[in-house]
């Protein structure tokens, strides 16, 4: 049986407010399995948890319960400096990789591959006039293509940017956030399916493909 | 074999990742260009490509030699000459002493011997000829300080040439220049093609397609496309941009 690049187990994370009465200010919940290469195609209101999604994902952010397994190692036991030989987040243009450290370096396991398996672009540049978005495109198929998953997280407010996600995705994931500030994940193979959804249609207003 | 080689470059600073696993190769006589929009780690990559940096991983070679973690004068030492995005001349001083205090028989000597070779003629004549290479043969005389900044440009390009490199890297050399000293700058570059390997780092694309015969994108730290301007070109969302319409 191979292992899963990345399966992401009954994941949650809880921002609360106040000592004594708590009050949930955010909560996500995540859990998903991607078993082979793939362009994922990711989007959401701002403020609904994308972001911290992937760090969740990247080991940046600690989740509250549940885990996350990168080519079956779980993130969260990778030492700090080693998290990014196994998932990296690229925000805008360039490449995070702090964390919240929870224990010591030395507590940690080494990762156990060399290279990135998962690749997460949080909301990149693309400008239609410069003629980088091809070379964009095309690396993130060249990283599909050696294997790799890639998630592409886009906040579509022009045309060109649901060309991007039909042009490159194979599947997606909206996060929704409910009016209970719960954050949860939509799941489809195509951005027609996604949005046949009345909340993702809502999220796209003009954007939204015909029925 | 290439006259350069970059292998699986790896570069962090602190809570960034800078250089991902980015290999290059540079071919003799070659000129290559380094573009990618700004941000994308091709300052970092010069840097480490010329000695400023030490790379975390990977290797470089020039020439078959491991030059990996050399400082920037060793690098220098080995036959590779770079220009800086920040112009470094001496002001006071005319084009001609600027070309001459880098000539290597001042670099072995040190500077009390530019005094000396302001009467040796062999130094003088050769430093007049890398003026005139890149086209300030008129302007030997004139103090650094009160060329034009094109001139500037193409005497720092001159000051690089004198220490007699077989690898030139020119860091941005369209800075600040406008749409004709930008053509000017093209036109030397095409005359020094193919007299020595170049390698140009570039935001503006449009003058590394008309000059380059390979160009590497980079980007988010990693080389993201490669290939000759042709067939970089082709790509349809090149064609869909002004570059496409331009080019």
């Amino acid at each position: 049986m191979s292992t899963s690049l990345l399966r992401v187990e009954r994941l949650t994370k809880l921002y609360q407010r106040g000592m004594i009465q708590k009050q949930t200010t955010f909560s996500l919940e995540a859990d998903f399995e991607i078993a082979g290469p793939s362009i994922v195609g990711v989007m959401g209101a701002n403020g609904a948890g994308k972001t911290t999604m992937f760090e969740l994902i990247t080991g940046g952010n600690l989740p509250s319960s549940g885990r996350v397994l990168v080519a079956g190692q779980d993130i969260h036991r990778v030492r700090y400096g080693e998290r990014d030989r196994l998932a990296l987040h690229y925000h805008q243009s360039y490449q995070l990789r702090s964390f919240t450290r929870n224990r010591p370096n030395f507590m940690l396991e080494h990762a156990a591959k060399d290279r990135a398996k998962v690749h997460l672009f949080d909301e990149p540049q693309f400008n239609t006039q410069d003629g980088y978005i091809g070379f964009m495109l095309d690396f993130f198929r060249k990283l599909r293509a050696d294997g790799k998953l890639v998630f592409l997280c886009l906040h579509p407010n022009e045309p060109v940017h649901i060309d991007i996600m039909n042009e490159i995705c194979e599947r997606f994931i909206f996060v929704n956030k409910d009016e209970n500030r719960v954050s949860r994940l939509m799941y489809a193979d195509s951005l027609s399916e996604l949005s046949r959804d009345a909340r993702v249609r809502t999220y796209l207003g003009k954007l939204a493909p015909p029925l | 074999m290439a006259l350069f080689e970059a292998k699986q470059l790896h570069k962090r600073f602190g809570d960034q990742v800078v250089l991902e696993n980015i290999s290059l190769t540079f071919e003799e006589g070659q000129l290559t260009g380094i573009m990618g929009p700004n941000g994308a780690g091709k300052s970092t990559c010069f840097n480490v490509l010329t000695g400023r940096f030490r790379p975390d991983r990977g290797s470089v070679r020039f020439a078959g030699e491991d030059i990996t973690g050399l400082s920037s004068r060793e690098i220098a030492s080995k036959g590779i000459s770079r220009s800086f995005q920040i112009m470094n001349l001496f002001n006071e001083e005319t084009a001609l002493d600027n070309v001459l205090l880098s000539s290597p028989a001042v670099r072995k000597k040190g500077f009390s011997m530019l005094r000396d070779l302001g009467r040796n003629n062999t130094a003088r004549d050769s430093a007049f000829a890398v003026l005139s290479r890149v086209g300030l043969a008129d302007k030997a005389d004139v103090s650094a300080g009160s060329l034009s900044y094109g001139e500037r440009r193409a005497l720092e390009i001159g000051v690089a040439l004198a220490a007699e490199p077989r690898l030139l890297f020119l860091d941005e050399p369209t800075a600040g220049l406008g749409a004709e000293g930008t053509a000017r700058l093209a036109q030397l570059i095409a005359q020094l093609k193919r007299q020595l390997t170049i390698v140009i780092i570039e935001h503006d694309m449009r003058f590394l397609f008309n000059l380059a015969d390979r160009i590497s994108v980079i980007h988010w730290g990693q080389v993201i496309a490669e290939g000759t301007p042709n067939e970089l070109r082709e790509n349809p969302w090149v064609q869909r941009s002004n570059l496409g319409a331009l080019a």
